[in-house]
């Protein structure tokens, strides 16, 4: 692992846990006004979604660092035509773009509700299509260990996965805030942030379960597929297996374990201090658990060839 | 593409000697760990012991001489976010150093490891093809330099019909991902792509 590797793990991890985040944020925020009004809903989510500002720009920031020429950056979209990784920066800029305004105006509450809807329709629907052009960058013929279908799964997969985990940690937090602050808002924020991460336990558990679903699949066919693809399992198995078990074991603990616990002390009120700190763990757990998968998919892979 | 031009390499005589890479080398002073040709190294084969004695089983090695292929299907320009690699009408593939942001795509993308990164320029290099001697209708060092006389240079189409079609051979690719402009003379023993029996023998820090 060099600097240059480091800097696109940080990258896709904190972008892909972006657009993840503002698809949360959206769904949470919907449920919510439509239970408590446009109140209650703002006040689960405005502060969460100003803390994804800071997230994307250390993204963005990071994906400059493994240029070697950072002054000809402005350069990376000039070959849309064919290159899938100027569409991922077309998309990428586009999508800081959007979710920043959206922050701003929805944090000031400038402009007319409907407004800020379409802006936060258009930076999620575009978080889509960047993350699909990010796993598209990676699907080179040269590369049999990217080049697989298991590429956008998984980046789709870590993308909600982080997304509602880090949500989940954020509304744990703005509650606790809230409850500081002495707001007259507890009794609904309560519910609310209780409901809400049910639903991020659930979905944690059934994308874990994909995640495990998915890695015996992929190791096996790229395997099979080429030399080059079968060195890569070899690595991933051989000299990185005990980086590979340890993934698989955290994100277990993290989106299985800790989700169900979450789940169940989300069940009724009075359990919210644990709710919290079980919030934070499944977070950290899952964030180094994802980390570590992306160390692994860029220190694996095999080119075909010389 | 009517006008090619295209690398001819005639393994059957290469002796390795490494006359093409340092020649390369020496033209445009390239710096520790570039090499924009490389001469590998590929063998196998095994011992048998028989009677108390070691016997050599199929025991066999000959070298592959490779650059930069100029490949009818450049998947370095195809990826290049920055728009940077360009393919000539005369079929020469190359990096505009202004316009590279260094982000080394291309090295991820290239099955012959042409596009390498220059730590003291901070951009992507790779063979020019000489297409400065070649404009002024002389042939690139490498070819000049090799004492087999077994590099050239020509129309794809001309040394296509001359020599064969084989672009194929271990340790290279098989030329389905960028269908080079390559035609090779295999050496008796050679293996086809993907298939090989052996492995490369040269040090890593050789090639």
């Amino acid at each position: 692992m060099n600097a240059r590797d480091w800097a696109l793990i940080t990258f896709t991890i904190l972008v892909q846990m972006s657009v993840g985040s503002i698809w949360v944020l959206g769904v949470a925020h919907f449920l919510a006004t439509r239970k408590y009004g446009a109140e209650e809903a703002d006040r689960l989510s405005d502060r969460a979604l100003l803390a994804l500002v800071p997230v994307i720009a250390l993204g963005f920031i990071a994906s400059l660092l493994h240029l070697g020429n950072p002054f000809n950056a402005y350069r990376a979209v000039t070959n849309l035509g064919s290159s899938w990784l100027s569409r991922e920066i077309f998309f990428g800029v586009i999508f800081a773009v959007l979710a920043f305004v959206f922050a701003l105006l929805q944090w000031r509450k400038i402009g007319p509700t409907i407004l800020r809807t379409v802006i936060a329709w258009l930076a999620a629907l575009d978080g889509l299509v960047l993350v699909f052009s990010m796993s598209n960058v990676y699907m080179l013929q040269a590369q049999p260990a990217w080049n697989s279908w298991a590429t956008p799964v998984s980046f789709f997969a870590t993308t909600f996965l982080l997304g509602a985990l880090a949500m989940g940690a954020a509304f744990v937090a703005n509650y606790a805030y809230l409850q500081r602050k002495k707001a007259d808002c507890a009794e609904a924020q309560c519910t609310l942030m209780r409901g809400t991460l049910r639903w991020i336990a659930v979905a944690a558990v059934v994308l874990v379960g994909l995640e495990l679903v998915v890695l015996p699949i992929y190791l096996a066919s790229v395997a099979g597929g080429s030399a080059a693809g079968l060195a890569s399992v070899k690595l991933l198995t051989g000299l990185f297996g005990w980086l590979l078990v340890l993934r698989v074991i955290l994100a277990f603990v993290g989106a299985g374990v800790f989700a169900i616990f979450l789940y169940q002390n989300a069940m009724s009120a009075g359990h919210e201090k644990m709710l919290g700190n079980l919030a934070y763990a499944a977070f950290v757990i899952v964030l180094v658990a994802e980390v570590l998968g992306r160390v692994l998919f860029y220190a694996a892979h095999v080119r075909i060839g010389i | 593409m009517a006008n090619q031009k295209a690398f001819y390499f005639d393994a059957s005589s290469c002796i390795g000697c490494k006359a093409c890479q340092n020649a390369c080398k020496d033209k445009y002073d390239l710096p520790l760990g570039v090499r924009w040709r490389r001469v590998f190294e590929y063998g196998g084969g095994n011992w048998l012991y028989i009677d108390g004695v070691e016997t050599p089983n199929n025991v066999f090695k000959y070298f592959v001489s490779t650059a930069c292929q100029h490949c009818a299907n450049p998947v370095c320009r195809d990826v290049c976010p920055a728009a940077a690699i360009t393919k000539r009408a005369d079929g020469i593939v190359l990096i505009d150093p202004d316009k590279c942001i260094g982000c080394r795509y291309c090295q991820w993308a290239c099955p012959y490891g042409a596009p390498q990164f220059n730590e003291e320029t901070k951009v992507m290099t790779k063979c020019t093809f000489c297409s400065d001697l070649q404009d002024q209708g002389l042939k690139p060092a490498c070819v000049d330099a090799c004492v087999m006389r077994c590099l050239d240079i020509g129309d794809y189409e001309d040394l296509r019909n001359k020599y064969g079609s084989v672009v194929g051979i271990e340790p290279l690719p098989t030329g389905n991902i960028t269908h080079p402009s390559l035609v090779i003379t295999p050496h008796k023993h050679a293996e086809p792509s993907g298939q090989g029996t052996g492995s490369i023998l040269s040090l890593p820090e050789e090639v």
